[in-house]
């Protein structure tokens, strides 16, 4: 497909990155906490990757690949305030059959979801690659640019933090959980 | 281990990020540590519980603006590939870092010359006393006149009758000898004796000395 595009195909581009269109949008919210600046990200993030595709090394992931450029521009913009609207549109998707002892409501799992606004934007960086996009602890230190070491520092710090703020403010659910 | 150890540990265990070895150790801690094991349990409850709301919660671009994105994109061109390096091999990193060498080469030989102090010029008193001089020789000016070659100069010339002394200077390379780097003159009066001893340096800078 990179191929196709690179030969001239520019209609190629589109299925190449359709699977991400979710990913990087959602991703480059929970960055942000700002839809507007999570659409400019998004949006900057895919420009970038159609001008620079001949420079992709074709052995590493495209996944990957997208995620450090959008990492990259999330970093080069000025952070705006934290967009309560989407968030809430956000936590209202979720699958109607919801399991067993999770979080009822739209309202708790804004709550939750806000949680992530008390980390660093370094350890948000490494929580979302690492625990919610399931990178490695290797690529999610390849697409921010960071050591395996300073992964596990700030990926130990974060879940400490969530650890915390989940037992002071939903405490049933960790006592539900074990 | 002690819990303290342990404790650090355990957000990593929770998410399988500890390497095997230590996993081990910290999991044969928890058997009997149940504060340990606690911790490493709320831990895992509070990954479970963000991670099942992140699932379940995601953003979509509506669809009239994604197709604008995708024709604003694709109403570009990829650009051309990067420009090959001067030398193949050499990253850009080693570009910076040769370029922070040179920099601080050169930093350093700026401030060496601007710390060490220049050599003053030797006073033309050190070039004096430092110069072998001819002995001078005193001939009669008839003498003087019929002297053969340069090397018989300088040399003090006196008059046959009374009267001042004329002095003759040499002149001119000896041929075989170095360049002369200094000239030299010495006025005697012979009624009082003093002596006025003049040197020359080849910029002509003079020095007069009187006994």
């Amino acid at each position: 497909m990179v191929e196709l595009v690179l030969s001239g195909r520019t209609e190629a581009f589109e299925p190449l990155v359709t699977p991400y269109r979710k990913l990087l949008l959602t991703l480059a919210y929970r960055l942000s906490r700002n839809m507007e600046e999570a659409k400019e990200i998004s949006q900057e993030t895919l420009l970038r990757a159609f001008r620079y595709l001949r420079s992709f090394d074709r052995k590493r992931s495209f996944k990957n690949w997208l995620l450090q450029i959008e990492m990259n521009v999330w970093r080069s913009l000025p952070t705006e305030a934290p967009d309560e609207t989407a968030l809430r549109q956000m936590a209202s998707n979720s699958a109607p059959e919801e399991p067993e002892g999770s979080l009822d409501g739209k309202e708790a799992r804004e709550k939750l979801l806000s949680c992530l606004d008390e980390l660093s934007p370094r350890e948000r960086e490494v929580f979302l690659l690492r625990d919610i996009e399931g990178r490695s602890v290797k690529e999610t230190a390849q697409v921010l640019r960071l050591s395996g070491i300073a992964v596990r520092v700030h990926l130990s710090k974060a879940r400490e933090k969530l650890r915390e703020l989940i037992k002071d403010r939903f405490p049933e659910l960790l006592e539900g959980r074990r | 281990m002690n819990c303290s150890r342990v404790r650090r540990s355990l957000p990593l265990l929770a998410g399988k990020d500890l390497p095997a070895g230590k996993a081990r150790r910290v999991e044969k801690h928890l058997e009997k540590c149940p504060d340990c094991r606690k911790k490493v349990e709320e831990i895992r409850a509070a990954l479970a519980e963000v991670r099942a709301i992140a699932d379940r919660s995601t953003l979509d671009w509506p669809e009239a603006e994604w197709r604008h994105l995708m024709a604003r994109v694709k109403s570009g061109s990829p650009k051309p590939g990067r420009r090959p390096l001067l030398l193949p091999g050499l990253t850009r990193k080693s570009w910076a870092y040769a370029g922070a060498f040179i920099l601080v080469l050169a930093a350093a030989i700026l401030i060496l010359k601007i710390v060490r102090p220049q050599p003053t010029p030797a006073t033309l008193a050190e070039i004096t006393v430092s110069t072998p001089t001819q002995p001078a020789r005193a001939l009669s000016m008839k003498q003087a006149l019929l002297a053969p070659s340069p090397q018989d100069r300088p040399f003090t010339v006196f008059e046959d009758r009374k009267g001042p002394a004329r002095v003759m200077l040499a002149a001119g390379p000896v041929p075989g000898k170095p360049a002369q780097e200094m000239m030299s003159m010495t006025l005697v009066s012979q009624k009082t004796g003093l002596q006025v001893h003049w040197t020359w340096n080849r910029n002509f800078e003079w020095e007069e000395k009187k006994k």
